[in-house]
């Protein structure tokens, strides 16, 4: 079983060496996609021994993580894909149990969930909108998970190649959530430990981006 | 007054742009047809704006002018859709052509690595 993380990455040159490398414990092959980073995000991660895909204009983290996991399943045969986050607040130690149902042939697709049992320093302003976020999932796509937006993810190769993500921006984990219910995927939710800090939270989602990814996700609705 | 005759002049206008059009077999004849009847009924409104009257009360509007109004706000609301359609299907052949690049220099960069 042939195992590849995808880290989606934009001017991450200050955190991206530790990601890649602390994913690439536990898996074969780790692929960084650069989304045209104006810092030096792409040579640190080929320095760190990661497959280096870069985008030539931003396209965003949906369009990224997309491009490397055509790469993975394309180009470098991966049986289980991993979506794993650049800014080290994921920790590679989870992969093993992310990917553990898929080796096991129990599910098609793995989800982290911040909210079943690790502990995390989260902060309430960002409580509030996975809430909001969980609420909306649950009315507009009817899957009953308990996190909306974790990007750590664990894919078999067959539902990468039943998931299409068309949303390049942040909306794409709704999206990944309707395809999984569209598609009749299984899935299973894992506990998984996200680390805050002060400059990833400001870089991260806020209530008011919340709006923009439910714009996103609304219009996409109405065209095709 | 000085609004009616400048409506009616650009009606003639794009009928005589339309026609030289057709003459060139830029346009079908049946482009020209539905064209030049658009603005022939621009030129009777502008004529007779009181003609309007007769279709507002027929589709429950108290006005012709109202009816005009409403008819443009959301024939515009339409256009703006579409290209908010057209312009979302460019977005995406445009990330669909920036994967396949970056893909295409990836894989250079690992056959490179291994000679």
């Amino acid at each position: 079983m042939k195992i590849v993380a995808v880290i989606p990455a934009y001017n991450e040159e200050q955190r991206i060496r530790n990601s890649a490398e602390d994913a690439g414990r536990f898996v074969d092959t780790v692929v960084v996609v650069d989304d045209c980073s104006k810092d030096k995000t792409g040579e640190v991660a080929l320095t760190a021994g990661a497959h280096v895909l870069r985008h030539e204009i931003n396209r965003g983290q949906g369009a990224a993580l997309q491009t490397g996991t055509d790469y993975a399943v394309q180009n470098l045969e991966a049986d289980i894909i991993v979506h794993f986050d650049a800014d080290g607040q994921m920790q590679g130690a989870d992969i093993p149990k992310m990917i553990e149902p898929i080796l096991n042939s129990e599910v098609d697709i793995v989800l982290g969930s911040r909210f079943l049992g690790a502990e995390s320093n989260m902060p309430l302003s960002r409580r509030l909108t996975l809430w909001l976020a969980l609420l909306f999932t649950r009315l507009v796509s009817g899957i009953k998970i308990s996190d909306t937006h974790n990007g750590f993810r664990a894919l078999s190769k067959y539902s990468a190649q039943n998931i299409k993500i068309s949303l390049d921006r942040m909306a794409h984990a709704s999206e990944i959530l309707d395809l999984i219910k569209l598609k009749n995927l299984k899935f299973v939710e894992r506990p998984v430990m996200i680390k805050y800090t002060a400059d990833t939270l400001a870089k991260g989602q806020s209530f008011m981006s919340g709006f923009i990814v439910l714009k996103d996700f609304i219009k996409s609705k109405f065209i095709d | 007054m000085i609004f009616q005759f400048s409506l009616i002049i650009f009606a003639i206008f794009a009928i005589i742009r339309t026609y030289k059009q057709y003459r060139l077999q830029r346009v079908s004849a049946s482009w020209l047809t539905s064209w030049l009847l658009l603005w022939l009924a621009v030129i009777l409104v502008a004529i007779s704006p009181q003609s309007t009257d007769i279709l507002a009360k027929y589709v429950g509007v108290e006005r012709g002018a109202d009816l005009l109004v409403y008819s443009a706000v959301v024939i515009l609301y339409y256009g703006l859709y579409r290209m908010m359609v057209k312009q979302e299907k460019l977005q995406q052949e445009l990330t669909s052509l920036v994967r396949k690049l970056a893909i295409m220099e990836a894989k250079k960069i690992e056959a490179k690595k291994d000679r």
